[in-house]
């Protein structure tokens, strides 16, 4: 006779058995990958000094802490962290069914610290136009742990109640936290204004780039070469390097993860290879080849003479590069098909240079990203391709 | 091009180890409904004494394939069991064995000489009278399979030698120890199908099977042995069909449609039991694999309790945290080890407690869409799961939710370890 008593046997669906690639380990290999470029830039930045005093004294700043850059990142870097941890923990358990995702926050915490602004460039000569104290510690801090916080709990967790986060949470809480700023940190043109004559001007990419030292559009005076070295040189050595290196391998202000493209290239590229199949490189490979793309069909509209800098800025800006490898691959705000990735990293693409050239907004792949976030919905309808033998 | 997913074999130890001989049951519990198809009506009562290979159960619709006793002795209970086809309980025959072995002569020998001259009705009536049906794991009767209209001709016959699951080595000890009598099953149904060209499609990692099959199938006219890497979704039969032919045969359609009939081993040796030995299916090779200290492959009787496999073989049945039967990507786990041993046993996969990992648990999707890239026939399982989830059922059925083949590979992807391929394939058969 049978004993038809069950035993305590595990009976679910098929199948029994669980490929190697858990959400933890994804999260895992990314924040590896995260901490890599991390401890590049640390270290890259290292060598730029606090501000002297003579430098605090001319721009009015006050209260500002003496440390290396390479410092500031990486206690950034830890408070970004601690914050998004902390507060995913603290939410997991007032709220029992909010989920907790360590390495998930943990990732999110170093999106924010590498998508955040660090350094004085050289020509910042007023405070009074814009909180150039956000560049540099004490107030870096503060500003990392406000956008850890809002992108966690507003960005990521409440966000993702109704099973759907329509806008990357790195980018919209950093945008949501700088809004106020938004004429002095965001847009170039007000970039110094009160150096709008007889100082280092402001480029204006809608405007032909000329090489040696002939001006940009109309409103600026300097060439966009000797603007960019300004801006991305290492402070504490007075003859900057050839613009190529500079945006290729170290960059000494802008986004704390595209000090180096060169590292973000490789190290985003080994997380692809790693984490094959997960990552959706098709947003990656369609935003570069259309920035490019875009790059020369500007340079060809206003004759450039000088089409490499265009080039050189647009794809290795650190928003861009850190960007297009980073955050707009997000998984959760990005498109499930194959031609709504394409379509979206090449949207991107093109709104980024618009946004740049038009509004002044270097750096205007984050407000490129959350546009095209918003699509998202629309995108997952096309490229639903047929199955197998239709 | 489709870049289909790699699942670890695991069949190392198993596809080494010949193929022994399991006891006899003392007492066979035979389900009575094990194909797809009708339900079938038992024959016989308690108290009856049946023969071995006597048929006990059998419908009169004509998709179903009767079954027989496994063994001679007296029925000692008629009543429900778990059912391993099906996940649930359905109807069982018990019978006593009497240890006399008496056969039932119903079905008798045909030589190999007269294949020739005997007509396909009465090779197809063999192949239905014997209960045999798709061993693969499908379970649709193979008389049904092979009756193509005579308006369809049959160019290809693919012979299923990828077995496809990991861990399951049966399929592969049958290549390597029956391969003669697989071409005599092949010959069969060659004859019944109108002599297409055969190919016999199996994969590279199978390293002592292949050389036997080319050596066997070589000399056989326009019949060819094709080995390549395969990978697992490439033993399903639409996607294998692919992988040898490059033609995609349009789901929803019979097989014959395409002008191709794919054939797995096992059931090809069941039909040259049938023809050649007038043996019912009563009997079949599975693979006793996992967490087991030596993995087996069994001829076991259809009706074995899987737990007398279980002690038989010292699995300590106190540490069994899962016990899967059928293949660990595409089989049911079973709820009771008391659950006997049906047509399509292919195979007992064993995970215990103290060698499992813990479970992950579930968690929200973080749209990295590999399910959809992993698909092998190019379906959008998120999509079709949320349709699901939100009781969308037109939505899911306009993302063909209809066609997906349950291989499990997207679940098998899932990071947030979402159960896609369960709820896919709940959904398509309601």
């Amino acid at each position: 006779m049978s004993k038809e008593t069950p035993q305590d046997l595990i009976v679910k669906s098929a199948p029994h058995i669980t490929g190697p690639m858990s959400k933890n380990r994804l999260m895992q290999y990314t924040f590896v990958a995260l901490l890599v470029i991390t401890a590049i830039t640390a270290i890259l930045w290292w060598s730029v000094p606090a501000p002297t005093t003579a430098q605090i004294d001319s721009l009015k700043l006050t209260n500002v802490w003496q440390m290396p850059l390479g410092a500031i990142v990486l206690l950034n870097a830890l408070i970004a962290i601690g914050v998004a941890v902390g507060a995913d923990a603290l939410l997991h358990k007032v709220a029992s069914d909010s989920q907790l995702n360590i390495w998930s926050s943990a990732v999110f915490g170093l999106i924010v610290t590498l998508s955040y602004s660090l350094g004085i460039p050289e020509m910042a000569q007023a405070a009074d136009v814009m909180p150039i104290e956000t560049l540099t510690a004490p107030m870096a801090f503060l500003y990392v742990a406000i956008i850890s916080l809002i992108g966690l709990v507003i960005f990521k967790k409440i966000q993702g109640i109704g099973g759907r986060k329509y806008v990357n949470p790195a980018a919209a809480a950093k945008f949501l936290v700088l809004l106020p700023f938004i004429g002095s940190v965001f847009l170039a043109k007000d970039h110094f204004a009160a150096f709008a004559s007889g100082g280092l001007g402001v480029p204006n990419l809608a405007g032909a780039i000329g090489g040696g030292t002939a001006p940009i559009g109309t409103n600026g005076v300097a060439s966009f070469v000797t603007y960019l070295q300004g801006c991305y040189k290492n402070p504490a050595i007075a003859t900057p390097p050839d613009i190529t290196s500079l945006m290729i391998l170290e960059k000494f202000h802008g986004w704390t993860g595209g000090a180096s493209a060169i590292a973000v290239i490789i190290v985003g590229i080994a997380l692809f290879v790693l984490a094959r199949k997960y990552i959706k490189w098709k947003v990656t490979v369609a935003y570069f080849i259309s920035i490019f793309a875009m790059s020369i069909i500007m340079s060809a509209i206003y004759a450039d003479s000088d089409m490499v800098t265009r080039l050189l800025f647009e794809v290795f800006i650190g928003s861009s590069i850190f960007l297009g490898f980073f955050m707009a691959t997000d998984p959760a705000t990005t498109p499930f098909t194959g031609t709504g990735q394409i379509i979206f990293g090449v949207g991107l693409a093109i709104l980024t240079v618009l946004i740049q050239t038009y509004m002044n907004f270097f750096g205007g792949a984050l407000l490129a990203l959350l546009i095209m976030n918003l699509t998202v919905p629309l995108l997952d309808r096309v490229g639903i391709h047929k199955p197998f033998g239709r | 091009m489709t870049n289909y997913v790699e699942i670890k074999e695991h069949k190392e130890k198993a596809r080494i180890t010949p193929i022994e001989v399991f006891p006899d049951p003392k007492v066979a519990i035979v389900l009575t409904y094990q194909h797809t198809g009708a339900v079938n009506k038992t024959l016989v009562s308690v108290g009856d004494t049946v023969a071995m290979g006597q048929k006990i159960a059998d419908s009169k619709e004509k998709i179903s394939a009767p079954v027989h006793s496994p063994i001679s002795g007296k029925v000692i209970k008629i009543g429900d069991i778990y059912n391993s086809c099906y996940a649930e309980c359905s109807e069982a025959i018990w019978i006593e064995n009497d240890n006399k072995n008496t056969k039932d002569k119903t079905l008798t020998p045909i030589s190999e000489s007269e294949l020739k001259n005997t007509p396909n009705e009465v090779l197809i009536k063999r192949i239905r009278d014997a209960g045999i049906i798709g061993l693969g794991g499908a379970g649709f009767p193979t008389s049904i399979k092979l009756s193509v209209p005579q308006d369809k001709p049959i160019k290809t016959l693919i012979v299923n030698a990828a077995e496809g699951e990991p861990y399951d080595t049966a399929d592969e000890r049958l290549m390597i120890e029956k391969a003669e009598n697989l071409l005599r099953g092949v010959r069969v149904v060659r004859k019944i199908l109108g002599n297409p060209k055969v190919i016999v499609a199996t994969k590279v990692s199978k390293v002592e099977a292949v050389p036997k099959l080319q050596s066997v199938f070589g000399k056989e006219p326009d019949t060819q042995v094709i080995a390549k890497h395969l990978s697992y979704q490439q033993g399903d039969a639409s996607v294998l069909q692919k992988a040898i032919l490059g033609y995609e045969a349009p789901p929803g359609k019979r097989s014959y449609e395409s002008g191709t009939i794919v054939q797995n081993v096992a059931t090809l040796n069941a039909i040259a039991n049938a023809v050649f030995e007038g043996d019912p299916l009563i009997s079949r090779v599975t693979t006793l694999n996992g967490d087991v200290k030596e993995p087996k492959n069994i001829l076991v009787k259809i009706g074995t309790p899987i737990s007398s496999i279980l002690s038989h073989y010292n699995v300590n049945t106190n540490d069994l945290k899962q016990v899967v039967v059928g293949g660990v990507m595409m089989g049911n786990a079973i709820q009771t080890i008391e659950a006997p041993i049906t047509k399509r046993t292919s195979s007992i996969i064993v995970f215990s407690k103290s060698k499992s990992k813990k479970d992950q648990e579930q968690t929200a999707c973080i749209h990295c869409s590999n399910c959809i890239s992993s698909c092998p026939v190019k379906l959008h399982p998120i999509m079709i799961y949320n349709a699901i989830m939100k009781g969308d059922f037109d939505k899911a059925e306009k993302l063909w939710l209809k066609d997906c083949i349950a291989c499990g590979t997207c679940s098998y992807v899932c990071p947030a370890r979402i159960p896609l391929s369960g709820i896919i394939c709940g959904s398509k058969s309601t």
